[in-house]
């Protein structure tokens, strides 16, 4: 990995956590929301100050590039948080139907 | 017996052809109907109440199948036997009703669906491509021909309503009737006509009609045919 490669990821890191932080503080994320960006952001740090680690490991997986092996741990993560929000969606409108069930049945009972 | 039957009528937007349905419904059946107004955008609701019809309106729009199952919680509630699903747009006709009644009072069925070709023919035109598709679909998972698949006349037993009320996941769609199968449960076809709509629009156009296929082959295969049966 260059030099500039990785100062650009230990920035873009601490941008992002320091979002992360800021976010929870104004109550518009969830901590348990947050985490795993948090954790994303310290292993790209971890990541780019132990540059030989991951230059070794990408070797011995083959990559030609080691920035390759950073790009797709990061789609992973990615792929994953997507996943996450995914099934949260999902969960949150069967929540609201029950709602929207419940309430128009109530409202019958009323009647 | 004496069964008592709820028959649900699912409407959106349907100001123009819900008077003309349900009047059809109270004369020529005497069973219990509710309408299920899924928050529609014109006045269907003021139409129902202006005549004194017996309606549910949902606050918010969720689709047919949120619609159908609201019936089902209702039904469930109020102790009925017997649930008919019945399309509001005027394209079923209320004389048939009594037949899909009679098979399962008679303990023939599990599910009545109200079929244009137990008798008849398929016509061979792109929407009835589809049909024969998932008629195919339900045969290689099941075993068992169902003729007429995405016809929206269906009854369904106290068996069939327990099962919407316990799984959330249960559409008012062919893949439910592979999954009610899966369950031991039985389903029988009553020849019917059904009339083109009147007024409005259909929800279906070639876009839609693709995705549709597309989601219940994807159910059928590989979620339903995987189906646990009951003990």
């Amino acid at each position: 990995m260059t030099l500039t490669l990785r100062i650009v990821l230990i920035i873009c890191s601490i941008i992002s956590f320091l979002l992360c932080v800021t976010k929870i503080k104004q109550a518009k994320l969830k901590v348990e929301n947050s985490v795993t960006w948090m954790i994303g952001s310290i292993v790209l740090i971890v990541m780019s100050i132990f540059s030989n680690v991951v230059e070794w490991i990408s070797y011995k997986l083959g990559f030609m590039a080691p920035v390759n092996f950073v790009f797709l741990i990061i789609i992973g993560f990615l792929l994953i948080q997507t996943f996450i929000d995914n099934i949260r969606i999902s969960t949150l409108n069967e929540k609201i139907k029950d709602l929207n069930h419940y309430i128009a049945l109530k409202e019958k009972n009323v009647k | 017996m004496g069964k008592k039957v709820l028959i649900i009528v699912p409407a959106y937007n349907e100001e123009l052809n819900i008077e003309k349905t349900i009047k059809d419904l109270t004369s020529k059946t005497d069973y219990d109907y509710l309408i299920i107004n899924d928050c529609s955008k014109d006045n269907t609701k003021e139409v129902c109440e202006k005549n004194g019809f017996n309606i549910l309106s949902l606050p918010i729009n969720y689709g047919l199948t949120s619609g159908i199952q609201v019936g089902m919680k209702y039904s469930y509630e109020n102790g009925y036997d017997i649930v008919i699903q019945f399309d509001g747009d005027g394209q079923h006709e209320a004389k048939y009703l009594k037949d899909l009644v009679k098979e399962i009072e008679n303990d023939n069925c599990n599910i009545a669906i109200g079929s244009r070709f137990v008798t008849k023919k398929k016509p061979k035109s792109m929407r009835m491509l589809g049909s024969r598709l998932l008629t195919v679909a339900i045969k290689i998972t099941t075993g068992k021909t169902i003729k007429d698949p995405t016809s929206g006349m269906r009854a369904f037993d106290k068996k069939a309503i327990e099962e919407f009320v316990k799984n959330n996941s249960l559409t008012p769609e062919p893949d439910t009737l592979v999954y009610m199968l899966k369950k031991k449960m039985k389903i029988k076809e009553v020849q019917v006509e059904m009339k083109e709509r009147e007024f409005g629009e259909s929800y279906l156009n070639p876009i839609k009609s693709a995705q549709y296929m597309i989601n219940m082959f994807f159910s059928i295969l590989f979620i339903r045919a995987i189906t646990r049966k009951n003990k």
